[in-house]
């Protein structure tokens, strides 16, 4: 019997090391208190590599889970990460109001000019209501050029514009007959920010009725996030693998490329035409934008967000039935027209939003006093300047190149100064490919 | 050798034959043991485990991942909870294939009895103080079958929970019962039982004059072996705790809306595989009661084993007993592994 004991001894003395050594090869905890919140989370006991996702976000101010959600106590990762938003992206616009919103956040008061989720969710990049509607009005479905769908439900409580609508029904394709809605429903519905490129085929495409129709469009020259990251989170291939954790206001063109620049619609047979010389083209100008479009210079020179600002991109908080009706940037813009040098602005007031914004991107040095270019509904392009000789100066905000241009008063251009239109000005202006 | 206290808890000499192993399972002193464990262990949650919804499933995360030792604790505590229901089936399986329960250990046997219901109670308000997403299914199903109790079904159920939908009063509730409550009548009956098998004459055998065996052993060999039986159950408690985890899950978001597996703990899904078939009053409590009361019946309504059959395995005498207890054994067993199929 002693010798049970003893063997029965040696058998719980081996247990014991087992268990010790399992408990020593546990992950050593890494706290992290964000001041934000004041909890402790403990996401960096793997993830201390990741770098921080912005300089506007410190990871001890904000630390993770006050965007990403899931277990912060939790070290097992499936627990851990089980209850996040929007799994690895909590911009995803079904999460994004728990993500990035509150009013110290990004859905903040329309007048700060803070209202980024609200601006978003609205707009027709999101809404894909511009499409939706000219499709229903071409093919008789409703009688006018005002919105009624969107890709999802949007209400909006305070229109500040004239070309506002209040609220937007979702589009069920299921109910649709005329055969070439139906078909745009099948073929074209992944064309907005939230739309996940490749790989996920969103319900809609499965519903009961529905013949199968593309794929979203695959190659790296698509790849893309939803929501916020769509755009602010760019070169995503570039990015070793589950280390893609950036957000920017450095947007190049290549991530506006990833949605429009992707070829061309066939109307008569509403498909969509996909270029397929990419993505070996790596010259700027051959890459270019729609390869029936045409185009200038500065259109392919510069990257977009130098000149499209960003209630442009993001919206202004307004439903619109067109892309037509908040894009607003034109040539005269900068250049003016030959009676009218371009609207200009001289900065007084030192919480002028031109400071805020030039703080993101940090490629000027704006300073009380400078003048600059703004746009027709007094936006600031900060990015500008008006220089003591007449001549204006535009650095690129995700390059910091820098470019000089004349305005259009004084020079030889014979355009009558109000036909804006594209093709107007590229008759004149435009490069040969 | 001076007796010391825990000699003095054995008798001094007990019958050689059945105080074999094959012949007891150890069973009863495993669950003694791992009554132990489980207080140890329990008192140590206790000092980070949290009773409130919002916060109890994230004291339990705490524990499993940031307490020194808390993991291994918490897993410790599981396991011994889960051998502990199979080592007192056991348990209760043995004394009714050796006839154990002939008079004088009836009531003794109603006392086991009372003590399996009770380990099985603590197991499932142990389970329910997890308050994650992977007990949430069991709170409300099991919650709401006290429900269908016939007139006092409601007011039963007000009294368990604390409200209308379980919510702080019932974790509060669950906790006390769980350690307080059940842990306290746990104690009273266990120490009334193991002082019923002294007082009853020990371990059951067949009067002097019928015994074909007379040899006895001391206590010493006894303890011995009560000892190399804790040394063989902590370490196996150690290694499952050690390389198998407790169950964890998400917390609950909201306790009206159901996530994951719709699943009973593993000792009720006999239950739940019955609810599939109809009433749930019926097939959730009047059937577990009636296969209880069979049970307390045992040895009141069939054929006593026979005196000289006492204190070995499989006596003719209780035969019908035997069988009985086999077939709700085997299809309790047959149901829980119906139960733990994925459901299609």
């Amino acid at each position: 019997m002693k010798r049970l004991i003893a063997l029965g001894s040696a058998i719980l003395l081996f247990a014991i090391v087992a268990a010790w050594w399992t408990n020593s090869r546990q992950l050593k905890p890494i706290v992290l208190i964000p001041t934000l919140t004041g909890k402790p989370e403990y996401c960096l006991t793997c993830h201390s590599d990741l770098p921080a996702i912005s300089p506007s976000h410190p990871i001890k101010t904000f630390g993770c889970v006050i965007c990403h959600g899931g277990e912060a106590l939790a070290l097992d990762a499936n627990l851990a990460h089980s209850t996040m938003r929007g799994g690895a992206n909590p911009s995803d616009l079904s999460v994004v109001q728990g993500s990035c919103g509150g009013t110290n956040c990004h859905s903040g008061l329309a007048a700060d000019n803070n209202n980024h989720i609200q601006r978003v969710m609205t707009s027709v990049q999101s809404t894909y209501a511009g499409a939706i509607t000219n499709i229903l009005y071409t093919f008789g479905a409703q009688s006018d050029l005002t919105a009624r769908f969107g890709i999802r439900v949007v209400t909006d409580n305070q229109i500040t514009t004239s070309t506002g609508v209040p609220s937007l029904e979702a589009f069920d394709p299921t109910t649709v007959s005329n055969p070439f809605i139906l078909k745009f429903a099948v073929n074209c519905l992944f064309c907005h920010i939230n739309a996940q490129p490749g790989g996920i085929v969103p319900p809609e495409r499965n519903a009961p009725g529905m013949t199968p129709g593309a794929q979203p469009l695959l190659g790296p020259q698509f790849d893309r996030l939803t929501g916020c990251a769509a755009c602010h989170t760019p070169n995503v291939d570039s990015f070793p693998q589950g280390q893609i954790h950036k957000l920017t206001t450095d947007i190049p063109y290549t991530q506006c490329n990833t949605c429009h620049n992707r070829g061309n619609y066939d109307l008569q047979k509403m498909t969509f035409l996909q270029r397929t010389d990419q993505p070996q083209l790596t010259d700027r100008l051959q890459n270019y934008y729609q390869p029936i479009a045409q185009f200038t210079k500065c259109e392919y020179e510069l990257d977009c967000i130098d000149c499209h600002t960003r209630t442009e991109a993001m919206g202004d908080g307004d439903i619109h039935s067109n892309e037509a009706d908040i894009q607003y940037i034109r040539c005269r813009t900068c250049h003016g027209t030959p009676t009218q040098l371009p609207l200009t602005k001289t900065l007084t007031d030192p919480n002028d939003i031109a400071f805020r914004q030039a703080q993101l991107n940090q490629v000027v040095n704006l300073q009380l006093g400078d003048t600059i270019l703004v746009t027709d509904k007094g936006e600031p392009m900060w990015n500008t300047r008006v220089l003591p000789n007449g001549i204006y100066r535009l650095v690129g905000k995700a390059t910091g190149q820098v470019f000089t241009f004349k305005p259009v008063m004084g020079s030889a251009c014979t355009q009558n100064g109000f036909d804006q239109s594209s093709a107007y000005c590229h008759t004149c202006h435009s490069v040969q490919r | 050798m001076r007796p010391s206290f825990f000699h003095h808890l054995h008798p001094p000499t007990i019958p050689a034959k059945q105080s074999r192993w094959r012949y007891t399972l150890g069973a009863g002193g495993t669950a003694v043991f791992l009554m132990l464990v489980l207080g140890a262990t329990g008192i140590l949650e206790m000092f980070y485990y949290v009773p409130t919804p919002d916060q109890a499933a994230q004291s339990i995360q705490i524990i499993s991942y940031l307490a020194p030792f808390g993991g291994l604790v918490r897993n410790i505590h599981f396991w011994a909870a889960q051998l502990l229901l199979i080592v007192t089936a056991v348990h209760l399986v043995r004394v009714v294939f050796t006839g154990s329960y002939a008079p004088p250990r009836r009531f003794n046997y109603l006392l086991g009895l009372a003590l399996f219901i009770f380990a099985i109670m603590l197991d499932f308000t142990g389970y329910i103080l997890r308050w994650d997403q992977g007990i949430q299914w069991a709170l409300i199903v099991g919650t709401n079958l006290i429900k269908t109790i016939p007139l006092i079904g409601n007011s039963l159920y007000i009294v368990l929970t604390g409200g209308i939908q379980p919510g702080l009063p019932t974790l509060i509730r669950f906790y006390a019962w769980h350690i307080f409550g059940l842990t306290l009548g746990a104690i009273i009956l266990m120490v009334w039982h193991a002082f019923r098998v002294r007082r009853d004459g020990g371990i059951a055998v067949p009067p002097p004059h019928l015994r074909t065996d007379k040899k006895r052993i001391h206590r010493n060999e006894l303890i011995q072996r009560e000892v190399l039986a804790m040394l063989l159950t902590s370490a196996a408690l150690i290694l499952l705790a050690a390389f198998i985890h407790a169950p964890i899950a998400q917390p609950i978001t909201d306790i009206n809306i159901m996530y994951g597996d719709a699943r009973a703990p593993w000792f009720f899904l006999w239950v739940q595989q019955m609810l599939k078939w109809g009433d749930p009053f019926v097939w959730g409590v009047l059937v577990p009661l009636i296969i209880l009361v069979v049970l307390a019946l045992i040895p009141y309504i069939f054929p006593k084993p026979a005196e000289a059959e006492v204190g070995k395995w499989f006596p003719r005498s209780n035969r019908l007993a035997q069988i009985v207890l086999a077939v709700i054994a085997f299809l309790i067993i047959v149901l829980t592994i119906f139960g733990s199929l994925p459901s299609s």
